[in-house]
């Protein structure tokens, strides 16, 4: 206990003064010890492509200054001590797909209701189903990865190229894209090869290694659709639609990009909800596009708040990659705690501060809890009861929440008083009726009698 | 109708300055200052309050809808008394025009 207690004082130094620290301790040149980063491949000469980039700095042509909906941003670095505002205190392992939430349900660790929710928590829902059916034709290997094309097409300076990138995300429909530095440990150590083997066979022959290292992340984020949040209770049937149009959305949009970037001559490989082969969570905070929150791994964007889903994709296309921001998020999720008082699991902590996870700081979240309650949730199709309920979520683009915004990202204080007025208006834990346009069929809602069959398996009859 | 809101706006913020300038002078300068920075403070805070209670009301969000009215109803009228006290509109007494007779 008392080491714990140790460790923690430990690191109790303040971000912003070890931010200042790691800035003069750059400006002297003795960050050696960051890895070296995975080579960028070399742009061809450029031509004349036609195209006359936006002014030094700007984020896009379409975009020339990026949307944080009135919150104060500040940058933030992504070395070996700071991924943005969330502190690395130790080595940060790639892990294996297998044992995120999901996989861990799949392979019946978590309970057996939770194992066998999790082969219908999605299909159980007409609707939600059905995008998620549309999800698996982007899904194949040939889908997210390929050769890139052996000749180098002549391209902008990294620069304008991460300014025209920017653009086409925008332009594929994106709400909002990033670029980052990729952190090596985003990376999946090992992929799975296919969930329903996991039910039935030893973790090692369901998975295979992860081995591509690339130097940049794209993250593109699409939103998860306000007035259908509003309208939702967070965990009824409409609950997984949310993420599945999301993540449905955002998967087109990486596996153009990779394949654009493939056929300009250089390696791209697109990561989406129906074939990771990284952890979004650090990729988002690599590309400036949010910090961690209270709820473990949700990276909440400072305009849509955590009511999104990304894909990514990581390149070595010579590209410009955005810092990591700080907008206060830390403090405020220090003193809110909404999404732990209304969680129906109890999956999110209240404690104070973040703890050590993997190496790094983060608030203690019990993803087991989280996962078991998604999947068997007999109430409705999975849940986003804290995305609902999040101050930073819950509002229409206005300005009175900008000026929320402004006041939330300043400090504890004003996060105090902006979490009590949010609470005082009644947002997030309301459910506006005239929204509601989707079917509920509660009689489907029931978790699974059985299990999938072993793939691997042999039929159980030939004739 | 937020753009038609706004020009409302602008038309009686003007239409106000015309009404209150006869009143709002005062031969104490810190008297005239007081006059106008209420009026000001009460015009904004008022509008504030009809621009809040529009949006939340259009999208839905019924209890900041209410609270709102409440709120800003609340301080819009404790100014507008303020300010009308100040400019003689109301609470002070008519002077007599009846001669003292002998
Ligand atoms: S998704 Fe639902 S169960 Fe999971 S942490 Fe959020 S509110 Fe809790
Ligand atoms: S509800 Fe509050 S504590 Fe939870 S993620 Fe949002 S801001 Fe942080």
């Amino acid at each position: 206990m008392e080491e714990k207690g140790e460790q923690k004082h430990k690191f109790e130094m303040s971000r912003r003064n070890f931010l200042r620290a790691g800035a003069t301790a750059t400006a002297l040149g003795v960050i050696g010890a960051i890895k070296a980063p995975v080579k960028v491949a070399n742009a061809a000469v450029p031509s004349n492509v036609k195209f006359s980039a936006g002014a030094a700095g700007q984020w896009s042509k379409l975009h020339p200054e990026p949307d944080y909906g009135g919150a104060t941003v500040r940058y933030a670095e992504n070395n070996d001590q700071w991924l943005g505002t969330s502190k690395i205190v130790g080595t940060v392992k790639n892990i294996s797909e297998a044992d995120m939430g999901f996989a861990l349900a799949a392979r019946g660790l978590i309970s057996d209701k939770a194992q066998r929710g999790f082969f219908n928590f999605v299909p159980k829902h007409p609707f939600g189903g059905a995008i998620s059916w549309a999800r698996t034709w982007i899904a194949s290997e040939d889908a997210v990865d390929g050769q890139p094309a052996p000749e180098k097409l002549p391209i902008p300076d990294p620069e304008q190229m991460s300014q025209h990138i920017k653009d086409a995300a925008y332009f594929l429909r994106a709400d909002e894209v990033g670029i980052g530095k990729m952190p090596p440990y985003a990376y999946y150590s090992h992929k799975i090869i296919n969930p329903a083997l996991l039910v039935h066979n030893p973790v090692e022959q369901c998975v295979k290694p992860f081995t591509e290292r690339l130097p940049y992340v794209i993250v593109v984020m699409v939103d998860q659709h306000l007035e259908t949040m509003l309208a939702s209770t967070g965990y009824d049937g409409i609950s997984a639609s949310q993420s599945m149009r999301s993540y449905h959305a955002t998967g087109n949009i990486a596996i153009i990009l990779a394949k654009y970037i493939r056929s300009l001559g250089y390696h791209a490989r697109a990561h989406h909800a129906a074939n990771y082969g990284a952890v979004m969570g650090p990729c988002i905070l690599a590309s400036g596009l949010g910090e961690l929150t209270r709820t473990g791994d949700c990276a909440l964007h400072p305009r849509l708040g955590f009511r999104h889903k990304v894909a990514a994709v990581t390149t070595d296309l010579p590209l410009v990659p955005d810092k990591p921001i700080d907008f206060g998020l830390q403090d405020f999720c220090r003193v809110c705690g909404k999404c732990a008082d209304n969680c129906p699991s109890g999956a999110i902590t209240h404690d104070k501060d973040p703890v050590e996870h993997n190496g790094y700081l983060r608030w203690n979240t019990d993803m087991k809890k989280c996962t078991e309650f998604r999947v068997a949730n007999e109430e409705g199709s999975s849940c986003g009861r804290c995305m609902k309920v999040c101050p930073w979520n819950s509002k229409e683009n206005s300005w009175f929440h900008q000026a929320g915004l402004f006041i939330g990202s300043h400090g504890e204080t004003s996060s105090k008083f902006l979490k009590s007025i949010d609470d005082m208006f009644g947002y997030g834990t309301e459910q506006i009726e005239k929204y509601k346009w989707w079917l509920e069929w509660p009689e489907l809602y029931k978790v699974a009698p059985g299990l999938p069959p072993n793939p691997a398996a042999p039929p159980a009859t030939s004739k | 109708m937020g753009t038609i809101l706004v020009f409302v706006a602008g038309v009686l913020f003007l239409a106000g300055i015309l009404f209150i300038k006869p009143r709002a002078k005062c031969e104490l300068m810190w008297k005239t200052v007081l006059n106008w920075s209420l009026y000001v403070v009460w015009y904004a805070i008022t509008w504030i309050g009809i621009s809040f209670v529009y949006i939340n009301f259009n999208v839905g969000h019924v209890k900041a809808t209410s609270t709102a009215i409440f709120l800003f109803l609340g301080i819009s009228v404790v100014l507008a008394i303020a300010l009308a006290r100040l400019l003689g509109f109301i609470g002070v007494k008519k002077i007599s025009n009846t001669t003292v007779q002998v």
